[in-house]
């Protein structure tokens, strides 16, 4: 392997990152012999050549991306562009909480307490894909909201890519870290503009010390020819409360690996996602709830509707420890398949070693409901029509919960122009 | 026949009962009431042996006999009955079938036999005829979806079924209907005798206008503060429990 | 006071094993070890032809090749499969004896095992084969059976006897290769036995097998073979046991089904192999492959009642083939102590509009793990199928485990399929309900477990049923938590 000359040896986490590569060059990319990796391969990404740094820094004009934006709010803005962040796009603060830079944030010495007490602490140091992005990752977002505090707005993370590359491999890594009783709403999209092959392979940690709210939203929404692994850690304190939300609509290949560990007492956890899907899509949604401590609560909604030749996982698992008494975790899955090639696999594991528990998961396939879908057309909408309001009533549910207005605005508008109907209502 | 004598009793540290005195004797009907969170309801459970309750101090005795150290299921046996606020529910387990265990329990702690199926079946109709409980009732899962009126009648049903010689009747009327209530009270006195002793836990007069108790009290923070004929119910129903409060404080 | 838990635990160590008696009889053992001179040589003892021998053989090679899976949620020593003797049968066993002449000994164990093989199960209407260590040594009703066509009869003897049927039909629901401890079965099986349900007939008994691992240091390896053919029906049912002993041993059998157009197996077990004594030392190791196929309009009904064995590995399945098939997996897995369970189902939908219905009831309690893993697979050809999963897992005490691993894959957009699953523990308040009501917490627990199980048990034939109400019993005795 070639990378090891691309390392900056001096660097400050260059230990961190060597055990990475070591680990990366023991595993390799993980095949679906991997109970984990049973229902997506990776063979067909592994195929293509990607370029690993991009060998010139591209600017994009606001104007030509303006529309990824939630632009209806003002916002903090972390972008970057084929992996190089942009100022000119971005809007970053230090005025009493950090938004800012990963590189920025391991390299100077003022963030070296949290860097030191934080970073790749959670993620995982044996998952390969995960590993990679450690040894390699150069850039990501990187938010530090100190005690009782809250920014003035949201946070959006935008990354952009421009095709300049035949084929790129994107490794964003980030680190959030919310304080006692902070709070934070942040909003991340890829988004690649034009058909030229991207593979994003992103990790995120997240810590939400006691009383710490997040609100996590993953946009992805991206073309046809761009591939995102998505790795995020979250480590919860005390009554803290992680919402993240994964709206899958775009891409080739989606996989989101979603990692929860409780580590305190009456924490909240929630995963919802709609995922919908046409063409050859594939998205896999694997989720891991880890109940350390007793009194916790998690919470797991997942709506998917698939097309034409789409594909869907769903990969949800629960643990309960031993002391976790009084945990009550749930899990949801409900999928609607849409066309003869498209398939579903769904796989909702309990391991509970605690007795006094309210655990359950649920899951469904099935299609729209014949009763419903008459009586709509009895008050005289068409077939297509109906059916298309019965799929957005099925994926709606999940939004209740998003609490950025505009972001809702747009997640409907998005699900709308999906599943491809105009409902002839502002949602 | 129940005589409690000093009775102190806790839950998670906190004192409920503060000195209960109390003697019930065999064909008397009592009437325990008083304001919300007055400790009625851990007064049944500490009768009944809930172990969620500590006793601290003071006893209660069944026909000359210290409860202490005897088990909730010696006591049913011993013929004490407690009918639940919030009957639990038991899936799976028909009505039917947990009563046989129930009856078939008791004998077993009497050195009786089990009792023959046919008598069982005998027993069960004349009982279910008594509450006016349909048949198909008694088939379904103990209180898994019963309604309010139904777990209450279930409860007097079975009480009727093991014929105790003190019952315990907490809130017996609380989210019945005026037709459920006169059958379940009329029930309680067609099962009343010389020979065993009712004690009804209500907070309203209205279930005392069916089952006439012999005796009122009022309880307040964990003491009886009044105690009286059935008139000094309808005084209840009159004055509500404020005056008493004042009552007992001076 | 109430009775406390430990009170209830120490009466609980000193509960043996209620079969767990050895009987001794002589009995004719194989040397330990296996290569293909035994294989060679069960064939032989077995008087088979050729062609069985043959097959067995190739099951070797293909064993030899393969490796002990590992993917089940389950920690034990592998066995030693040279350290086992293959072959042991009672030496008294002659299979053209009739009950008079059978070893007073084996009758003994029989009465012990609550096998009455008398006119008293005459009247219960049930025919019996019973295979003890590694032979069938009585087949009850012959005759009965065979006015009707029915064949009914150890598997050593169908091969003789019916080697048309048992060629036609043997390793086309499991192959030889289908997995390491069917491919070890398939070249090393000693008895088991065999059933033939004639069109249109209705088998007027319940037929039942008795199986009993007696002989130290052997494994058990039956096969049984089960053809409905069409619009027939029958139902079989299943039981075994093992005496305690230290070490492990080892059971690894193949039960293949065949339901062919418009006929109904329903196929119910109690499985009590030795589970090991309180600290986790012995017991069997239950390693089963069982399978059945449905043809069209067949129906195929599994009902399980596991509370033995150290370490259980077992996944009745259904490949519904046949356009409208049903199947059905009914299952009340209890584990106690150091069980170790992984226990489930396959449904693979291949024919339009076919259903399944899995109902799955885990106990844990002890030290014990239990896991429920099922795949449940709509092909894309599969228009209309249905499924309905449900399976819950009742925990008592905090040092046992309950895990769920369904597996769901769909790939037709007709399809119907739900799954749900819950966990939940007895509650406080329902015991105390039961004391207030004069019932001990003992029979308390009992009475919650049955009534948490009696979807399962209501599925079970009477007789059967009761057995394995009074198996939860004794299984959960003293694990209160």
């Amino acid at each position: 392997m070639a990378f090891e000359n691309n390392v900056d040896v001096e660097h400050p986490v260059h230990d961190v990152r060597m055990a990475a590569i070591k680990n990366f060059e023991e595993k390799g990319f993980p095949s679906k012999k991997e109970e984990a990796w049973k229902y997506t391969s990776l063979n067909n990404i592994q195929k293509i050549d990607f370029s690993i740094f991009p060998k010139q820094e591209n600017s994009l004009e606001y104007k030509d991306v303006k529309r990824y934006f939630i632009h209806e709010i003002d916002t903090y803005k972390i972008v970057f562009v084929d992996g190089i962040y942009s100022s000119y796009l971005s809007e970053t603060t230090h005025d009493g909480v950090d938004i800012c830079l990963m590189s920025a944030a391991l390299t100077k010495p003022m963030y070296k307490q949290v860097i030191d007490v934080y970073f790749n602490k959670i993620a995982s140091k044996d998952e390969s894909l995960t590993t990679l992005n450690t040894a390699f990752s150069r850039e990501g977002a990187y938010i530090y909201i100190p005690k009782n505090k809250m920014p003035k707005k949201p946070i959006e993370i935008l990354h952009f890519s421009t095709g300049n590359e035949a084929s790129l491999l994107l490794q964003p890594r980030n680190l959030i870290v919310v304080e006692e009783n902070a709070e934070v709403q942040i909003i991340e999209r890829h988004q690649s503009l034009t058909s030229n092959e991207v593979l994003t392979n992103a990790v995120t940690e997240i810590f939400a010390a006691k009383s710490a709210i997040v609100d996590l939203y993953k946009i992805q929404n991206d073309v046809a020819t761009a591939s995102l692994i998505d790795n995020t850690y979250v480590d919860q304190k005390d009554k803290s409360l992680v919402k993240i939300h994964t709206f899958s609509f775009g891409g080739k290949l989606t996989r989101n690996n979603l990692n929860f560990y409780q580590n305190g007492e009456y924490i909240d956890s929630t995963m919802k996602g709609v995922t919908i899907l046409g063409e050859k899509q594939h998205v896999d949604h694997h989720t891991l709830v880890h109940h350390i401590q007793p009194n916790c609560e998690s919470h797991q909604d997942y709506k998917g509707i698939y097309g034409d030749s789409s594909t869907g996982v769903f990969n949800g698992k629960i643990i309960v420890d031993k002391i976790a008494q009084k945990t009550n975790a749930f899990q949801k899955n409900n999928n609607i398949l849409i066309s003869d090639k498209a398939s579903i696999n769904s796989k909702p594991q309990l391991e509970i070693f605690a007795d006094d528990v309210k655990c359950s998961h649920g899951c469904t396939i099935g299609q729209l409901d014949k009763d419903a879908l008459f009586y709509l057309q009895s008050r005289g909408i068409p077939e297509k029509e109906a059916r298309a309001l019965l799929m957005y009533a099925f994926a709606n549910n999940v939004l209740s919960s998003v609490r950025i207005p505009e972001l809702k605005a747009r997640i409907n508008k998005l699900i709308a122009k999906k599943l491809g109907v105009n409902l002839g209502f502002d949602l | 026949m129940l005589k409690i004598k000093d009775l102190h009793a806790n839950v998670e540290g906190k004192e409920i009962l503060r000195g209960i005195n109390l003697e019930v004797k065999a064909g008397e009907v009592h009437a325990i009431m008083g304001p919300n969170g007055s400790g009625k309801s851990t007064l049944a459970s500490v009768i009944a042996g809930n172990d969620n309750f500590e006793v601290t101090q003071g006893s209660v005795e069944l026909e000359g006999e210290d409860l202490e150290d005897v088990s909730p299921e010696e006591r049913a046996h011993k013929g004490v009955f407690l009918s639940f606020q919030y009957p639990v529910e038991i899936p799976g387990v028909s009505v039917t079938n947990f009563m046989k265990t129930a009856i078939n329990e008791s004998r077993k702690a009497k050195g009786l036999e089990d009792m023959p199926a046919k008598d069982m079946l005998k027993l069960i109709r004349e009982k279910s005829e008594l509450l006016e409980i349909d048949r198909k009732f008694l088939s379904r899962s103990l209180n898994e979806g019963f309604s309010g009126g139904e777990k209450k009648r279930n409860e007097i049903f079975q009480m009727a079924m093991l014929e105790p010689k003190v019952a315990i009747l907490d809130e017996t009327d609380s989210g019945l209907d005026i037709d459920a209530l006169r059958i379940v009270a009329s029930g309680v006195n067609k099962l009343k005798s010389k020979d065993n002793a009712v004690i009804l836990i209500t907070h309203y007069q209205r279930l005392l206008e069916y089952i006439v108790p012999d005796f009122v009290h009022v309880l307040h923070n964990g003491k009886i503060v009044k105690s009286g004929g059935k008139e000094l119910a309808l005084e209840l129903e009159e004055k509500g429990y404020d005056w008493l409060k004042q009552e007992t404080a001076v | 006071m109430a009775y406390t838990e430990e009170e209830l635990k120490k009466e609980l160590e000193t509960k043996e094993y209620e079969y767990g008696f050895y009987t001794d009889i002589e009995s004719d053992t194989f040397p330990i070890g296996l290569n293909e001179e035994i294989v060679i040589a069960i064939s032989k003892k077995k008087e088979e032809p050729e062609w069985m021998t043959q097959w067995r053989l190739e099951a070797f090679r293909v064993w030899e090749s393969m490796e002990e899976p590992n993917w089940a949620n389950v920690h034990y020593d592998k066995p030693d499969f040279q350290n086992i003797s293959y072959y042991s049968a009672p030496k008294s066993a002659d299979p053209n004896k009739t009950l008079d002449d059978v070893d007073p000994d084996l009758l003994e164990m029989y009465r012990k095992l609550g096998i009455s093989v008398d006119e008293q199960k005459k009247l219960q209407n049930v025919a019996v084969d019973i295979v003890v260590d590694s032979v069938s040594v009585a087949t009850t009703f012959k005759k009965t059976l065979a006015e009707k066509g029915i064949i009914f009869m150890p598997i050593s003897e169908a091969i003789k006897e019916h080697p048309e049927l048992v060629k036609k039909y043997m390793g086309t629901v499991v192959p030889q290769k289908d997995n390491f401890y069917a491919a070890l079965n398939s070249a090393v099986f000693t008895d088991g036995s065999f059933c033939y349900i004639p069109k249109g007939v209705r088998c007027p008994m319940e037929l039942s097998t008795y199986f009993r691992i007696n002989q130290a240091g052997t494994g058990q390896f039956e096969r049984t073979l089960l053809i409905a053919d069409e619009d027939s029906y029958v139902s079989y049912l299943e039981g075994c046991t093992a005496p305690s002993r230290d070490e492990n041993q080892l059971h690894a059998a193949v039960v293949e089904l065949i339901a062919l157009d418009g006929a109904e197996i329903k196929y119910s077990t109690v499985q009590n192999w030795f589970p090991g004594n309180k600290e986790g030392k012995g017991g069997v190791y239950n390693f089963v492959t069982k399978r059945a196929i449905c043809e069209k309009n067949a129906k195929v009904s599994w009902t399980q009642v596991e509370t033995g064995s150290a370490v259980t590995w077992k996944y009745p399945s259904c490949i519904l083939k046949g356009d409208n098939s049903i199947g059905e997996f009914y299952s009340i897995a209890v584990t106690n102590n150091y069980q170790q369970a992984d226990t489930g189902t396959k449904m693979i939908h291949l024919g339009k509009n076919t259903k399944s219905t899995i109902i799955s009831k885990g106990i844990s309690a002890g030290k014990s793990q239990n896991s429920y893993r099922g795949l449940v697979q709509v092909n894309s050809r599969a228009d209309g199928a249905r499924n309905f999963s449900q399976c819950d897992s009742l925990l008592m005490g905090n040092e046992c485990g309950a895990h769920t691993f369904p597996y769901i894959e769909a790939k037709n957009k007709t399809a119907m399929i739900e799954h749900e699953a819950t966990t939940s523990k007895i509650g406080e308040d329902q015991i105390f309900y039961c004391n207030q009501r004069g019932i001990d917490t003992e029979k308390a627990i009992a009475l919650i477990v049955n009534g948490f199980s009696k979807e399962v048990l209501n599925k079970l034939p009477m007789e059967f049923a009761v057995e394995a109400q009074k198996l939860l019993e004794i299984s959960l005795e003293g694990s209160v938590g």
